[in-house]
């Protein structure tokens, strides 16, 4: 009894059954009002040119942290990526060992979420511009450097070999033979990390690090509702204004897509992406003046308590087993909400029209609202806790999942579901066998990599209250206990490590049975 | 040509159909008693695939009626479904779900039929194996295949499979485009046997065909010409003035 395709794409949603008795009990009568005066305001937003031109002042900050983020993540995952390389190493120096460790290296900085890099460098250097460009720069920038060290070495390298025994110094052989073939995976993922960039830059605002993210924050908690919906809206117009750029740009590349079963092309126009690129480096110049990002002041270190008279029995007296347990049953149903519910939806929605759009519109503000923000309103009517926080981080994530979902389903053989609902299956069945029977694997594979984004991104419900790891943390944080927060951030690190291990072996599983 | 007493199982009557990206189709009439097997004759681009769309309700005409067992198209959503549940169509790229097993793929004809529970359970249970197995015995099929995943079979045995799933919808009318266009010539018309078999009253069969010399076996032949109908009688009338005519003087024609 191993159950078929279409079907392993809807078990996660089974998640729901549990929930359905679980959450009643957490629900207490306070805030239901707010919620209702949450939602009205949602087609009253707030018009007053003041209003408005602060958010759109936040709006900018945040953009351009999100770019100098990005740009510097870039840079620092393109050099990081080719010196984790094994065929750049191999080329170089006749040995692969290197690479092998800048590459166990990385993982360390990739396993750290950027709120906790940006709640550190807060701590190290004050609050400045440059402490949220830093802390988007490094983690993405180890997160870009393994998927290009993995991209560079699963290229053939007959043609690097070629050009280094007819006697091209290896430096030149590396770019010429690899160079143009990696230009399109690379634009495909950096693309897809600017859009993360963004909404991690609206996170780390959520936290005090400036920029929308904080305006959001600060009218969530003194209700002003209309306010908190015109930032919303601004920020839903950029974002997806800056998809489908992207997107568009994929398609006039020929880029693969992140997540699409057919290859249409692999790359066109060279010399436009890099005129692109070029563009890119006098924007974050100027965006840098704009923002006054001062690198050097990234110098004055804050005096640190010494570690040394650190409290290390109280550290091992913290629930361990009870923290990591919270942290990973909360990954466990955030990651199973998005997964299985993205699918559910669609199935639902699938004989009406209008209310794919809605869906559509649902997930793009799950996208762009910060889980915290959703588990701070959550708290308005629900208890603190694992299932609140995995609310907050399931809708999150549904909104990229289920995003990923509907571009797929568009762009894959529409034949077998047209052929069914030909023969009178209604349109739901249709789709479910003639459709996610094709998306099931790959999905479930970008899945299991979403499960990996989810623990680690399990601390910023931290203030949902008894999440485990995440809410312990933001506490040590908040008291200045750097023993223990130490320990939790080591503790992150391994679980993280451990959990994309596992991802890994899933995904290769999901896509050799494919 | 009249539909006798019983009533029709496909019956259009004044088609038109314009379309800047499909051929288009002026004034087509076309009735199928039931027992009755027509095939569909007509150059590359005459409006074959076209006048398909429209007889399996995947095309709704410009102007025109269309009566599937005399019944207009339903308007209810579920009326119009229990009508499509009753047409058959054999696509030309068979259109099998890849990642199914023989038995989940005929079992996906049912769907139509079925609610909920079973669909979700076939996903997850070998279903209503005998009548499976009675579909894949009509293609001349072994049983044994059932529980293979599709992709594991032959080009032949995908074929017959995509026909043993027409006969597990149980439908009144069997369309099919082109079904034996990328076959060898011996597979072909053993296939085309097989087809014209279960074609019986109150079954209708509409079939088009790219090679006129495979007609034998058919009551009737239609054929098309820049989205008309050209011609429309008894197999044995068809010859090779007519066909020439048909595609236009290509040498097309049926080897003597």
């Amino acid at each position: 009894m191993k159950p078929a395709a279409p079907l392993l794409m809807l078990l996660p949603a089974l998640v729901l059954v549990p929930l359905a008795f679980l959450l009643p009990p957490l629900v207490h009568g306070g805030g239901w009002e707010l919620i209702g005066s949450f939602a009205l305001a949602a087609v009253t937003p707030s018009l007053d040119p003041v209003v408005l031109a602060s958010l759109l002042g936040g709006l900018g900050v945040t953009a351009g942290m999100a770019l100098l983020g990005w740009a510097g993540s870039l840079v620092l995952g393109l050099l990081l990526g080719a010196a984790s390389s094994r065929t750049v190493w191999r080329t170089l120096t006749g040995s692969a060992l290197p690479a092998e460790l800048i590459r166990r290296l990385l993982a360390l900085p990739r396993a750290i979420h950027e709120l906790i890099w940006g709640l550190l460098l807060l701590q190290l250097v004050g609050l400045q511009p440059a402490v949220a460009v830093l802390a988007i720069a490094l983690p993405f920038g180890a997160l870009v450097a393994r998927v290009l060290s993995d991209l560079l070495d699963a290229l053939p390298t007959a043609n690097l070999e070629a050009l280094r025994a007819a006697g091209a110094p290896a430096p030149v052989a590396l770019l010429t033979a690899l160079g143009p073939a990696l230009l399109p995976g690379v634009l495909s993922y950096g693309g897809y990390r600017l859009e993360c960039a963004l909404r991690s830059a609206t996170l780390l605002g959520v936290f005090g690090l400036g920029g929308l993210g904080t305006d959001l924050k600060l009218t969530l908690q003194s209700l002003e509702f209309h306010e908190l919906w015109s930032g919303l809206w601004l920020l839903l117009a950029v974002m997806l204004a800056l998809e489908g750029c992207i997107s568009l740009l994929r398609r006039r590349w020929l880029v693969p897509g992140r997540f699409v079963l057919a290859r249409r092309g692999v790359g066109e126009r060279s010399r436009e992406m890099l005129l692109t690129l070029a563009a890119l480096v006098p924007l974050c110049l100027l965006v840098g003046r704009g923002l006054g990002v001062d690198p050097a002041a990234l110098l004055h270190w804050q005096p640190l308590p010494g570690l040394g008279g650190g409290d290390w029995a109280a550290t091992a007296a913290l629930p361990w087993p009870r923290l990591v347990g919270g942290t990973l049953l909360l990954t466990v149903l955030a990651a199973s909400l998005a997964v299985g519910l993205a699918p559910l939806l669609l199935l639902v929605v699938a004989p009406l029209g209008w209310a794919r759009q809605g869906l559509r519109l649902l997930w793009a503000l799950g996208r762009l609202w910060p889980p915290p923000l959703s588990a701070l309103l959550l708290l308005f009517v629900l208890e603190p806790g694992v299932i609140t926080a995995a609310l907050a981080l399931g809708f999150h994530n549904l909104g990229v999942l289920g995003r990923l979902l509907l571009e797929s389903t568009g762009a894959t053989d529409p034949a077998a579901e047209e052929a069914l609902a030909c023969g009178g299956s209604g349109p739901r069945l249709a789709l479910l066998y003639g459709r996610f029977s094709a998306l099931a694997r790959p999905y479930l594979a970008y899945g299991a990599y979403r499960a990996d984004v989810i623990l680690r991104e399990s601390v910023v419900v931290g203030l949902a209250g008894a999440t485990g790891l995440g809410s312990q943390l933001l506490e040590s944080l908040s008291s200045f206990a750097w023993d223990q927060l130490l320990a939790l951030v080591a503790v992150y690190a391994l679980l993280t490590l451990v959990g994309e291990d596992l991802s890994d072996r899933a995904r290769r599983r999901w896509l050799a049975a494919a | 040509m009249a539909a006798g007493p019983p009533t029709a199982v496909l019956a259009l009557r004044g088609i038109r159909v314009s379309g800047r990206d499909r051929p288009r189709l002026e004034d087509v009439d076309l009735s199928l008693a039931p027992g009755e097997r027509v095939a569909l004759l007509g150059a590359s681009g005459a409006g074959k695939s076209t006048l398909l769309a429209v007889a399996n309700g995947l095309l709704a005409p410009v102007a025109g009626t269309v009566l599937w067992e005399g019944q207009a198209p339903a308007r209810s959503r579920r009326g119009r479904r229990r009508q499509q549940a009753r047409i058959g169509t054999l696509w030309q790229d068979l259109r099998l779900i890849e990642e199914l097993t023989v038995q989940q793929n005929l079992n996906a004809a049912r769907l139509a039929r079925w609610g909920w529970p079973r669909a979700l359970l076939n996903l997850l249970l070998p279903l209503d194996t005998d009548a499976c197995a009675v579909a894949l015995r009509a293609m001349d099929l072994d049983p044994a295949l059932l529980e293979q995943p599709v992709t594991a079979l032959s080009g032949g045995q995908r074929q017959r499979v995509a026909m043993a799933r027409l006969l597990r919808q149980e439908p009144t009318l069997l369309l099919a485009d082109e079904p034996l266009a990328s076959l060898d010539p011996r597979l072909a018309s053993e296939l085309l046997a097989l087809l014209l078999a279960q074609a019986v009253a109150p079954r209708a069969l509409l079939l088009s065909l790219h090679r006129p010399d495979l007609l034998d076996g058919f009551d009737r032949a239609v054929g098309l010409k820049d989205g008309r109908v050209l011609f429309d009688g008894p197999v044995a009338r068809v010859n090779a003035a007519l066909l020439a005519d048909l595609y236009g003087g290509t040498p097309h024609g049926p080897s003597p």
